[in-house]
């Protein structure tokens, strides 16, 4: 039915473009005036004038009339012998007759519920009529009010100019507001994760285990040194160090890679091989995750132990060895490409005034070139930071589970997004410390490369600054 | 005064790619003289001075024949030194182009690319002695460590002869090195590149007609890459032989 409308107001608002281009090259011809815009331009405001309200009408009435009708409903059944009933079973009662309306229904319905049912269906089809009413008098009042605005002569450049801002403002606000949204739940589900578990037992307790948390019931006062027991299980250290020390493994694979190929390519390669080797190495970055995952899962972990059991290493086939180096190839584009960029920004002009005094091309390099793009390259390597800590396909498939507090690069470790990954998959109840543990942990890393990307674009910017 | 030719160009043909930029260009630079090249854009001015110091080198393009000799060698003879060569041919360019380095570093990284000075007293005495020939020593001698991107655009074009300065050249060639600057900054360098001659031999591009009067001792009009006539700036500028000449430095063309 929405689609019905919807395909009438389009058409309507069509026809309502090329009538007012028309009409107002009539009226101009008759009564003999120069018109203030463009013909099309009463065109265009006449059909959004007739399309726009009635659509906001549609959407807002399709979002609300479920509300309503609920309410509508229960207030009936409110007044009739359930009033002492509570609000869960009306709810359910609720259900129970839409189930019905819907032919849903399983099993003998009572006779109340068969009456909500058939008051149901009016009420919707009420509804129904009262929207496609209020629709088609938005659309003729609105066109007509438009039509006798651009009969008149008035602004319609500057009316249309006025309404497409007006639609590009809302747009960008669903943007914000729905990121607002995310950081909104983020934080509430965190503070009630945080009303139950001591922030810094979180922050700086060494063990992880959250399993510990999952059998008890929520709704059963818990005992003092239970509640410790349970802060207790909640230290998120491990987590932090495992990534940390995953993105480093990564970043010591990354950045030297990926700057010394970036040097290469921007001031060693010639055009040709510069044109072709960028993009191949930018292919890295299309690779899914996933694909390295597996990667490091089936390929290099193995690969390492193979080679540790051979030299009497104790190595676990699950190790940060093998998911660093690979997410440290992962990330290589992020480096070398920023980087290719930044150096290649920094003006010819100071090349040649280094070879002007007679320094060779790595000396012109080492002093002044890379000096001069020192910024934008601690840019792209923060930016690549942030990217490594919020890697979560990598490390799930290749880390391992166990939280354990370790720098042996041979251990398995695990890190804040394998944790949420582990948290969140399978059945949950979203009152229980563990569920919200994954908002707590999300919450963190959001706030960490918040900070990171913060910082990298403004030490970028600030870069740009000086030489555009 | 008599005078010695420090730098020769005989039938110097320059192309990039299969463009000829260049066409057989004779021209003896003096020593301890300035020398300015005049003539419209596209005429090869930069061309003919980035030659000089082979700068033209790193322009992959860029094919050079016929000879350029300095002191009576030619530095386009395959066992030359460019690092040396660029040691003693220093060069100012169009845009101040200080290093993104403090103004004591963008001075001493010449001496120190080519273990000029033992210590670090002897740095700090090139630096000052750069900065006040470059006559800029008393602007920024209580600043030294801020970066040279800091100063105004005639301070940085300073500094930039200071920085060509500091590894004792022999040559200076200057690309239109007042070009961005507004006409007191200006004045100040015509007046320094003055006093410089006494030291150096420069060469100085120039698009400003009463420049090249003001500064330099002999004029060379470039046109489409030939060199259309040499001479003493006097005569150049009071009776030139050639008719494009004239017209040139009368402005009615370029
Ligand atoms: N890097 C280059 N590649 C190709 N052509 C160039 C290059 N530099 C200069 N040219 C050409 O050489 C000619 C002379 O240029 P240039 O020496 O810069 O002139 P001027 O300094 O007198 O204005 C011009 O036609 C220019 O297009
Ligand atoms: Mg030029």
């Amino acid at each position: 039915m929405n689609l019905l409308i919807l395909v009438f107001i389009f058409v309507f608002s069509f026809s309502c473009f090329f009538f007012g281009k028309s009409q107002i090259k009539k009226i101009a011809a008759v009564n003999n005036f120069k018109t203030k815009a463009l013909p099309h331009f009463y065109g265009f405001y006449l059909s959004l004038w007739c399309a726009l309200p009635a659509i906001l009408i549609v959407f807002l009435w399709t979002v609300f009339e479920p509300f309503i009708v609920k309410y509508l409903i229960i207030s009936g059944l409110e007044q009739s012998s359930l009033a002492d009933i509570d609000h869960d079973r009306l709810n359910l009662v609720y259900q129970k007759i839409k189930a019905l309306y819907f032919g849903t229904y399983s099993g003998a319905a009572s006779e109340q519920i068969q009456l909500g049912a058939k008051q149901y269906g009016s009420f919707l089809a009420m509804a129904q009529n009262a929207k496609i009413v209020l629709v088609f008098t938005a659309v003729i009042g609105f066109t007509l009010v438009a039509y006798k605005k651009i009969t008149n002569n008035t602004h319609a450049r500057e009316g249309v100019e006025s309404i497409f801002k007006v639609v590009l403002i809302l747009c960008s606000v669903v943007a914000v507001l729905t990121t607002a949204g995310i950081i909104f739940s983020l934080l509430i589900e965190s503070i009630k994760f945080f009303s139950q578990i001591n922030f810094f037992d979180f922050l700086f307790g060494l063990d992880w285990s959250p399993q510990k948390a999952f059998v008890r019931d929520t709704s059963i006062v818990l005992t003092a040194s239970e509640k410790q027991e349970l802060s207790n299980a909640f230290g998120a250290v491990p987590l932090f160090a495992g990534t940390g020390f995953i993105a480093l493994i990564a970043m010591s694979v990354a950045v030297p890679i990926g700057l010394f190929s970036a040097i290469y390519l921007a001031e060693y390669a010639g055009s040709n091989l510069r044109k072709f080797g960028k993009p191949v190495i930018e292919v890295l970055a299309g690779i899914p995750t996933v694909v390295y995952g597996f990667f490091a899962a089936l390929t290099v972990g193995p690969f390492i132990k193979s080679i540790g059991d051979t030299l009497g290493l104790d190595v676990s086939s699950e190790s940060a060895l093998a998911a660093g180096l690979v997410m440290g190839v992962m990330i290589i584009p992020f480096v070398s490409s920023l980087s290719d960029d930044v150096i290649n920004a920094v003006p010819q002009s100071l090349r040649e005034g280094s070879y002007a005094l007679g320094a060779t091309k790595s000396e012109t390099i080492k002093q002044v070139v890379l000096p001069a793009a020192l910024p934008g390259i601690i840019g792209s390597i923060l930016l690549a930071v942030s990217r490594a800590i919020g890697e979560t396909m990598i490390v799930v498939m290749a880390a391992g589970l166990a939280a354990n507090l370790t720098i042996n690069p041979l251990d398995s470790t695990t890190t804040i997004t394998t944790q949420i990954v582990m948290i969140l998959v399978g059945d949950q109840e979203f009152t229980s410390a563990k569920t919200q543990a994954a908002f707590a942990l999300g919450l963190t890393l959001f706030v960490v490369t918040l900070i990171l990307n913060f910082i990298a674009l403004s030490v970028v910017n600030k870069y740009r600054e000086k030489y555009d | 005064m008599d005078t010695k030719i420090k730098i020769k160009s005989t039938n110097l043909n320059v192309f990039y790619g299969e463009k000829q930029a260049l066409f057989d260009i004779n021209l003896d630079i003096n020593q301890n003289e300035v020398t300015a090249l005049i003539g419209p854009s596209g005429c090869g001015k930069s061309t003919f001075i980035r030659c000089i110091n082979r700068m033209n080198d790193v322009i992959d393009i860029c094919k050079i024949q016929g000879e350029i000799e300095m002191d009576g060698k030619n530095i386009y003879a395959p066992n030359t030194d460019v690092v040396s060569l660029r040691e003693k041919v220093g060069m100012v360019f169009q845009k101040p182009n200080p290093f993104p380095k403090s103004i004591y570093d963008n001075v001493c990284y010449g001496p120190k690319i080519h273990g000029i000075a033992e210590t670090k007293d002897d740095l700090d005495q090139i630096v000052e002695n750069s900065l006040k020939k470059a006559a800029l020593w008393n602007e920024v001698k209580d600043r030294l460590q801020e970066p040279g991107t800091s100063l105004s655009g005639g301070q940085q074009q300073r500094l930039c002869i200071a920085r060509a300065i500091s590894v004792n050249p022999e040559v200076i060639l200057m690309d239109e090195p007042c070009s961005a600057l507004d006409p007191i900054a200006t004045a100040k360098i015509e007046e320094l590149i003055d006093e410089l001659k006494t030291t150096f031999t420069i060469i100085i591009v120039t698009h400003s007609m009463s420049q090249a009067v003001r500064v330099s001792q002999k004029t060379g009009f470039f046109h489409l890459g030939k060199l259309i006539e040499v001479g003493t700036t006097e005569k150049i500028f009071k009776n030139p032989t050639n008719n494009m000449t004239q017209d040139y430095i009368t402005g009615r063309f370029g």
